[in-house]
């Protein structure tokens, strides 16, 4: 598999790029986002062919962000593609109807979420609520509640922990349920 | 062990976290890179809490207010949150948030370059180009094309400038794929389509995959399944129904009419034909055609148009001119 992407991209390696390091990090990140076993290589080969072409034309900041986002992509395609291959259902039916386990997980989930933001300082939860759901920045949001930047950067991080915490401790795993 | 853990998974918090931001600079760019490659440990963390972070649970357990009742030891009733934050807000505390949304505002426009990845693509006569975009979406241009794209990390915004251009859109859930053509605007999520900027009013839109909306001004919004399209002409809208196959056929060298003005058609034709097309009496473009034509053969094309509505065509050295028998 090394060998033949590397046969794939002929002298367009620019120099500095460790494809295979990126290619395990892409692996492994494929694999923590519950992609099925069968697709991670092809998902990450594929990535990496894109991200070559990308880098001939574009100065990227962060190669893997970029990387992760394509492969975020692909999953959710293949995820669709396979769905449709097994049901042989039109895809647009096939994701308005989840399976009945994940409303369930999902509905889990969520109920998990809400009994971790009730426990939590109303700060954090005003914190968390303004970041995700408005999108604001941290430095509109300290500006608003009279806090640092570094403070609501500590509230998220610390909100995020507690609700990781609280998804382990329910036994949820959020992976694997695009 | 353990707190090891904690501790990776505090920094993979914080990456989610500025990963997300609308300003990022290369610095902290590079730093992502390094922080991943570090340990194997690093992307298995960050993976998990990104996840969570984009999880329409959280969206949804976020939206749902009913936590931000108090327990009722104050006043009794538990008043809904906006009330409570409304009569709290005083005028002193709104000059800064103001001002925050001033400075945000003023940060968003003064974004780096590299990030918000702004670029131009065009295509010559007889000329087809694919451009695949940061995000991975990927756009087929025909020929005589002109698309201008904008991706930021919150915004993907494309201009179809001229032209005609088939968009395969990466799904991403949180940031939505606009194409915007001076008087139809498109919005999707995840999907296939086809536009056409035909001439100064008229826009065609053919939909592929998934479902897309389209907004032409106040009030005038359509949704468009798979399968389905749309012509605008000016403020007439004629809805289009049999969009076949999974892409459209001028990527595949074929012209494809759905009933379509002779105009349009002609049109399409001179984007890639050596020599162009003209109409003796511009009162032919109202013709109507169906059909399927090989974009390469233009001569072809002019005899099935010929043939359908009793026309002829000649070569008047350098252009063909079409015309009516007799």
């Amino acid at each position: 598999m090394l060998s033949s992407i590397k046969s794939g991209l002929p002298e367009q390696e620019p120099p500095g790029q460790d494809w295979d390091a990126i290619r395990a990090a892409l692996r492994r990140y494929l694999r923590a986002r519950g992609t099925s076993h069968d697709l991670i290589d092809d998902l990450a080969q594929e990535t990496l062919a894109r991200l070559v072409e990308l880098q001939r034309t574009q100065q990227i900041g962060s190669m893997l962000a970029l990387a992760f986002r394509i492969a975020d992509n692909l999953r959710v395609d293949a995820h669709r593609r396979e769905s449709r291959l097994i049901t042989g259902v039109d895809e647009e039916l096939r994701s308005d109807e989840p399976s009945l386990n994940r409303v369930l997980d999902s509905r889990r989930a969520m109920e998990v979420f809400q009994s971790c933001l009730r426990r939590m300082p109303a700060l954090r939860r005003e914190v968390l609520v303004r970041r995700r759901l408005n999108q604001e920045s941290c430095r509109a949001i300290g500006a608003d509640l009279d806090l640092s930047t570094k403070a609501v950067e500590k509230h998220i991080t610390r909100g995020m922990i507690d609700l990781r915490r609280a998804l382990d401790q329910a036994g949820i795993d959020l992976v694997g349920q695009d | 062990m353990g707190h090891e853990m904690v501790s990776i998974d505090c920094q993979a918090a914080q990456w989610v976290e500025r990963m997300n931001r609308p300003v990022l600079d290369s610095d902290t760019a590079a730093d992502f890179d390094i922080w991943i490659l570090k340990d194997p440990r690093h992307v298995e963390s960050y993976a998990r809490l990104l996840a969570l972070w984009q999880s329409e649970e959280l969206d949804a357990a976020l939206s749902d207010k009913t936590w931000s009742l108090r327990p009722s030891n104050d006043d009794g009733d538990a008043k809904p949150r906006g009330l409570r934050g409304l009569r709290r807000m005083s005028w002193a505390r709104v000059a800064p948030a103001a001002a925050a949304i001033c400075m945000v505002a003023a940060i968003c426009v003064a974004a780096p370059r590299w990030l918000e990845e702004q670029s131009e693509f065009s295509t010559g006569h007889g000329q087809t180009r694919t451009v695949v975009l940061q995000d991975g979406s990927t756009i087929r241009m025909d020929a005589e094309t002109r698309v201008a794209a904008r991706i930021t990390p919150w915004s993907r915004d494309v201009e179809l400038v001229q032209g005609e251009a088939f968009f395969d859109v990466a799904h991403e859930r949180l940031r939505s794929f606009t194409v915007e053509t001076g008087n139809a605007r498109i919005s999707v999520l995840g999907t296939a389509f086809d536009v056409d900027r035909i001439d100064k009013d008229t826009r065609v839109i053919q939909v592929y995959r998934g479902l897309v909306s389209v907004e032409a001004g106040v009030g005038r919004q359509w949704r468009l399944p798979a399968g389905s399209g749309l012509e605008l002409v000016g403020e007439r809208v004629r809805s289009l129904t049999r969009v076949h196959g999974e892409r459209p056929g001028w990527m595949e060298g074929w012209l494809e009419a759905n009933e379509m003005p002779v105009s349009q058609l002609v049109r399409k034709l001179n984007r890639i034909s050596r020599r162009p097309v003209e109409l003796a009496d511009p009162a032919l473009g109202e013709l109507l055609v169906t059909g399927r034509f090989p974009t390469d053969d233009p001569e072809a094309v002019l005899e099935a148009i010929a043939a359908i509505h009793e026309l002829t065509w000649r070569d008047a050295g350098g252009r063909y001119v079409l015309g009516r028998q007799g």
